[in-house]
């Protein structure tokens, strides 16, 4: 009897598999070296070999399709900073008799009062608010007014340049229709720049670019444009439209 | 005893086969097409490295089409995935997170190879046991290295995971 036990346990050990690391295939999709590299920035990918533990865990919610974080009509930063400003954008079809173009994805972007862009390595970076990575940038699809609107402020200015707003539009299918930038009235800009310091425009206007000697406007900006609206107190109204070929 | 980060680069290639990470592949690479346009006006391109080379502004997308799939972080709900401790567990919180393009051909998704380079809070590195790095985290409780007894997490630095940021205490 004794003899029996023994060796059923025995037995028992020996077919108990090894539980602790399972070395399923990891969800992170490594594969092999690939001898050429078409990207530019980091070098190949190489196999795991090592044998590691896989979270086993309770079944989370599945993974749910998500819009892009870009779309969003409130592309402000979150810190209060800057006067505020409607912008207000129609897309005109020039091959349809300028006719409004619906379907337009349209994308803008403009730094903050000090001239910044977001991007890795700027400020405020360290919040696990993803979205807030994208402060002043946006996108919007116009509807059978060929019009988006965005809630943002006044932007501010950096050196070379006078003041913008970069704008890409895009029709339905994401071709690329134009790059563009949207042109501020000079005189407007410096007073802005000049009174608003309690909006946070802090600098001043010293070593501004006018916008006939700005390298993107100074051979004529009359399309680019946008007529504003308003002030620092009761915030701006932006509008302009934009042409395109589509 | 020293503080450490952790940085986790999560590929996702067209051999990932998780629901999150096909999401993440799918959605970027929409985004990649349209973005790269802006840096290709004469579409004499169609692989990111041959537009970098090209055009060195091109290294924005990096940022441009990892602020498109934000929303995919969201649903991680703050702790880094894939990496578990010897229990089976994920533990490490995200400070901070980057995506990156690794490689792409804008008329293949299946090219379309990119990660999410994942840093953790800081975390406190008492020693190593075997394979395995013993830690625990600060944000658990105030005056957490003055403390003589530590709740602890038990690690392996598999491929993907690095130290790679390290300052001694005392």
């Amino acid at each position: 009897m004794e003899r029996k036990r023994f060796l059923k346990s025995l037995s028992l050990f020996a077919a108990s598999p090894l539980l602790l690391t399972s070395c399923s295939k990891s969800t992170n999709g490594i594969e092999e070296d690939s001898s050429s590299s078409s990207g530019g920035s980091a070098d190949g990918t190489t196999a795991d070999t090592s044998c590691a533990a896989t979270p086993v865990e309770t079944e989370g919610p599945f993974p749910t399709k998500t819009p892009s974080s870009y779309v969003r009509s409130d592309i402000r930063k979150g810190d209060g900073l800057g006067a505020a400003m409607q912008i207000a954008i129609t897309i005109a079809n020039l091959n349809n008799s300028c006719n409004p173009l619906s379907g337009a994805i349209v994308d803008i972007w403009h730094c903050d009062v000090n001239g910044d862009y977001s991007q890795y390595g700027g400020t405020g970076m360290q919040s696990t608010n993803y979205t807030s990575l994208n402060w002043f940038r946006g996108r919007q699809t116009t509807g059978s007014d060929g019009q988006v609107t965005f809630t943002s402020i006044f932007p501010g200015w950096y050196q070379g340049r006078a003041t913008h707003i970069h704008a890409h539009i895009y029709n339905s299918a994401g071709k690329s229709l134009l790059v563009t930038q949207i042109a501020f009235d000079d005189a407007l800009c410096l007073s802005v720049n000049k009174t608003g310091s309690k909006y946070g425009y802090t600098k001043g206007t010293n070593g501004y670019t006018y916008n006939k000697n700005d390298n993107v406007f100074s051979d004529g900006y009359a399309r680019e444009l946008s007529s504003i609206t308003g002030s620092l107190s009761e915030g701006f109204k932006l509008s302009i439209t934009i042409h395109v070929s589509a | 005893m020293r503080q450490i980060r952790i940085r986790y680069r999560k590929i996702m290639n067209s051999d990932s086969e998780g629901g999150w990470e096909k999401l993440v592949r799918g959605d970027s690479f929409a985004e990649l097409k349209m973005q790269f346009q802006r840096f290709n006006p004469e579409g004499r391109y169609f692989t990111f490295g041959a537009l970098l080379g090209a055009n060195p502004e091109a290294e924005q997308l990096h940022f441009l089409v990892g602020g498109s799939v934000l929303g995919y972080l969201e649903q991680l709900r703050g702790m880094i995935p894939d990496v578990a401790d010897n229990l089976g567990h994920r533990f490490m919180r995200i400070a901070d997170c980057r995506f990156e393009i690794i490689r792409s051909d804008i008329r293949d998704i299946a090219t379309h190879e990119v990660a999410f380079n994942f840093y953790s809070t800081p975390l406190l590195w008492h020693g190593t046991a075997g394979s395995l790095l013993i830690v625990s985290d600060p944000r658990t409780d105030d005056n957490h290295d003055q403390q003589d007894a530590f709740d602890t997490y038990s690690f392996e630095l598999r491929r993907h995971v690095s130290i790679d940021k390290l300052r001694e205490l005392r």
